[in-house]
């Protein structure tokens, strides 16, 4: 029998298609206006809209490690004439130094990056800090050893540590981009040096930065399209629930609801047919769009399992918001309630929830009320999620979307009028 | 075979049905007339089961179904005053799913969807949308979905509003086959007098929340025994010509149309040359004057003092 229901409202939903283009083509529109708009809004030379914060903690001294390294090409025996341009050319050989004034200390980045010294015994607390975008980490020796790998041919090649703050995604972007264009940069100079080439044939260009190897900690950048394919997506699917309640009122307004519990249905069978009904087609809603994200803008999954988990999680949240808001409006026999959650409360919780701008990024109060949303709480999960992290990681916003689920279900239960009741 | 017992449904202060009683036999087609807002529907609801009443009861063989509706929902059809039917689907797929949740499946299903269709006359737009039907259509449908389970009674709640009338004779004549052939028990509710004359073997009328007569339609007609009704046309009637009448005496209504007065008096009185005179003194021309043969309608206008579709 609910299988009935659930054939019949997507026969209904298959022949709407200005429905269908709400639900499935807005978003997809979206995501392309706001994922450029903001890309141009971050090119934009006036108005450097993105502020991010970096502390950079060094494990060791610069200068002592470039002496110690000119010391090693002294006892290698190079000619005098070759160490004397060497040491002409010392701030050449200070990677670091390089990094924080020739790049993040650069025109348009220094009005965007506040870099700031970190000291070791600091590091605890700037982790923790969520006006801190990333934090760099130089481990020891690494001056030597990177000086080393490009001029002696060591074999190893040392590493920069970057670690993220969970809440920010577009400010680590910038972050990791810039030190993977310095490592790509030095990593070039060092190849042109083994081969022989004088470095003064090649152009190259001079907003390009370089940089060392990184590891960062285990996590991807979210690019502005896969944020705003999350932001959409979890605002549209909420869409989903306001139609198939509208459609529900519409055959109580018409007596097909009547129809239905005269032929013996019982009207906890069509409450499961709506509630099952919405999660099945807001789980379709996201593989859909998701699907078409990663067609065309390349928004990848890094892991499959999570991201299931986090799509039927806020697909039934998302179905017990259908049932909710079917079951008022039943209850006080209008539509207004339906009206009202797509035209405002959407609008609000994908204010709050982060769909327009990451707004948890300048306030933590307003993350963890946006996490208190079901789409907030699916969008931090989508975002671990294609950041990299695993279940484990995203395991409280699951519980926040099953808890809140289970609530919704139990006050449209509650709410769902009683025989005499419905007309 | 069914039966309203002091059936009365309150809604705050207001009374929609008071105290009704009804019975209705195996094989009849029982008619329920009443204007708008007569409290028809809320007594159609009652008896279906759909909403419970405020006092009395409703029994379906002798036993309560109040509390236990299951029996009685088995054996109904209900077909409702609007098209309760999905737009967006074909007729066909409308049928299947209403048959569906009957428990119909299989071949027993796709037969009963064939026969239903071919019942109501759609088998050749059963692949049709139903929102591209004809409003006729649309409440043939709407009757066809109410008996795929084949029901031993239907309760059709004026189910020929706002059809042209080539739809509202084949909706008639299919409601008196159905009753005929399949001995299929008919309460059809309607304002149209002329519908429930032509269908039905006993009547109730019901006047706000009140049942106000009933029986059979000689028995009700019999109520105006003691009158007759003199239908008066002109092309120009005024004012002083309707005041004139309703001031006169002898006569007991008049009720008053754009081209056509209706008036009521005492069966013996000869009215002709008086209302001869009284048009002269308005100033008006008569057409015609006919003495009618009692309709429901004029039941319901003697017993009401208002015409049903007021």
């Amino acid at each position: 029998m609910i299988w009935q229901i659930i054939k019949k409202q997507g026969l209904i939903l298959l022949r709407n298609p200005r429905q269908l283009l709400l639900l499935v083509g807005l978003p997809i529109i979206l995501i392309a206006i706001l994922g450029t708009a903001l890309a141009g809004m971050m090119d934009d030379d006036t108005t450097p809209a993105i502020h991010v914060k970096v502390g950079i903690l060094e494990h060791e001294d610069e200068e002592a490690q470039t002496d110690r390294f000119l010391e090693k090409l002294e006892d290698k025996g190079l000619p005098e004439e070759a160490m004397e341009e060497i040491q002409a050319n010392r701030e050449q050989m200070t990677p670091i130094q390089m990094l924080k004034k020739s790049v993040f200390g650069s025109g348009e980045l220094k009005e965007m990056v506040e870099l700031r010294e970190v000291k070791s015994a600091e590091k605890e607390a700037v982790m923790s800090d969520d006006s801190y975008d990333a934090l760099l980490e130089v481990p020891e020796n690494f001056t030597y050893d990177a000086l080393a790998f490009m001029f002696l041919d060591e074999p190893s090649q040392p590493m920069l540590h970057l670690f993220q703050n969970e809440g920010s995604d577009i400010g680590f972007s910038v972050v990791k981009d810039v030190v993977q264009q310095f490592q790509e940069q030095l990593t070039l100079n060092t190849f042109i040096g083994k081969e022989g080439i004088d470095s003064s044939v090649i152009k190259i260009d001079k907003d390009a930065f370089a940089g060392e190897t990184i590891p960062f900690n285990q996590q991807e950048p979210v690019s502005a399209q896969g944020y705003y394919a999350i932001g959409m997506v979890v605002m549209n699917v909420l869409f989903i629930a306001s139609t198939i309640g509208s459609m529900a009122f519409l055959e109580k307004k018409m007596y097909v609801f009547d129809r239905i519990i005269l032929a013996n249905v019982s009207r906890w069978i069509y409450f499961a047919g709506i509630l099952i009904s919405t999660s099945l087609f807001a789980f379709l809603q996201l593989m859909l769009i998701y699907g078409f994200s990663w067609l065309v803008y390349g928004v990848q999954w890094p892991h499959l399992l999570p991201f299931i988990a986090v799509s039927l999680a806020y697909a039934i949240a998302v179905g017990s918001i259908g049932v909710l808001l079917t079951a008022l409006s039943f209850r006080i026999n209008t539509e207004a309630i339906l009206s009202l959650f797509s035209i405002i409360i959407v609008s609000l919780l994908a204010f709050i929830g982060g769909s327009f701008y990451p707004v948890g990024d300048s306030s933590a109060f307003l993350q963890r009320l946006g996490d208190l949303t079901p789409n907030g709480a699916a969008m931090s999960a989508y975002l671990a999620v294609l950041r990299g992290d695993g279940i484990s990681a995203i395991s409280h916003h699951l519980y926040f979307l099953v808890i809140f689920a289970f609530v919704a279900i139990l006050i449209a239960a509650m709410s769902f009028p009683k025989r005499g009741l419905t007309t | 075979m069914l039966e309203l017992v002091d059936l009365s449904k309150k809604y705050k202060q207001f009374y929609a049905v008071k105290n009704l009683n009804m019975f209705i036999e195996k094989g009849e087609i029982v008619g329920l007339l009443g204007p708008n807002g007569a409290g028809k529907s809320t007594a159609i609801s009652m008896l279906s089961s759909l909403v419970e009443p405020t006092e009395g009861d409703v029994r379906f063989n002798n036993k309560s179904v109040i509390k236990k509706p299951a029996p009685l929902r088995k054996v109904i059809g209900m077909v409702p005053q609007e098209v309760a039917l999905y737009d967006d689907l074909t007729a066909e797929e409308n049928l299947h799913f209403f048959g569906r949740i009957y428990r119909l499946t299989g071949a027993q299903l796709k037969q009963r969807v064939n026969e239903v269709l071919e019942i109501i006359g759609l088998t050749d737009r059963r692949k049709d949308i139903v929102k591209k039907f004809s409003g006729g259509m649309k409440r043939r449908l709407n009757i066809g979905a109410a008996l795929l389970h084949e029901p031993e009674v239907i309760i059709m709640d004026e189910p020929t509003v706002g059809i042209d009338p080539q739809s509202r004779n084949y909706i008639l004549e299919t409601v008196k086959r159905l009753n005929k052939e399949k001995g299929m028990t008919v309460l059809y509710t309607s304002h149209y007098m002329e519908e429930v004359e032509f269908l039905c073997d006993r009547i109730y009328i019901m006047d706000k929340g009140d049942l106000i007569a009933s029986g059979t339609k000689d028995e009700i007609k019999r109520i105006l025994s003691a009158e007759k009704t003199i239908s008066i046309q002109a092309d120009r009637l005024n004012d002083s010509f309707i005041s004139k009448l309703k001031q006169h005496p002898t006569i007991n209504r008049v009720i008053a149309e754009e081209k056509e007065i209706t008036i009521m008096v005492a069966k013996e009185i000869n009215m002709f040359s008086t209302l001869i005179k009284i048009a002269e003194d308005a100033g008006i021309e008569l057409n015609s004057v006919d003495i009618k043969t009692p309709t429901l309608e004029d039941v319901f206008l003697h017993l009401t003092g208002r015409a049903l579709r007021d």
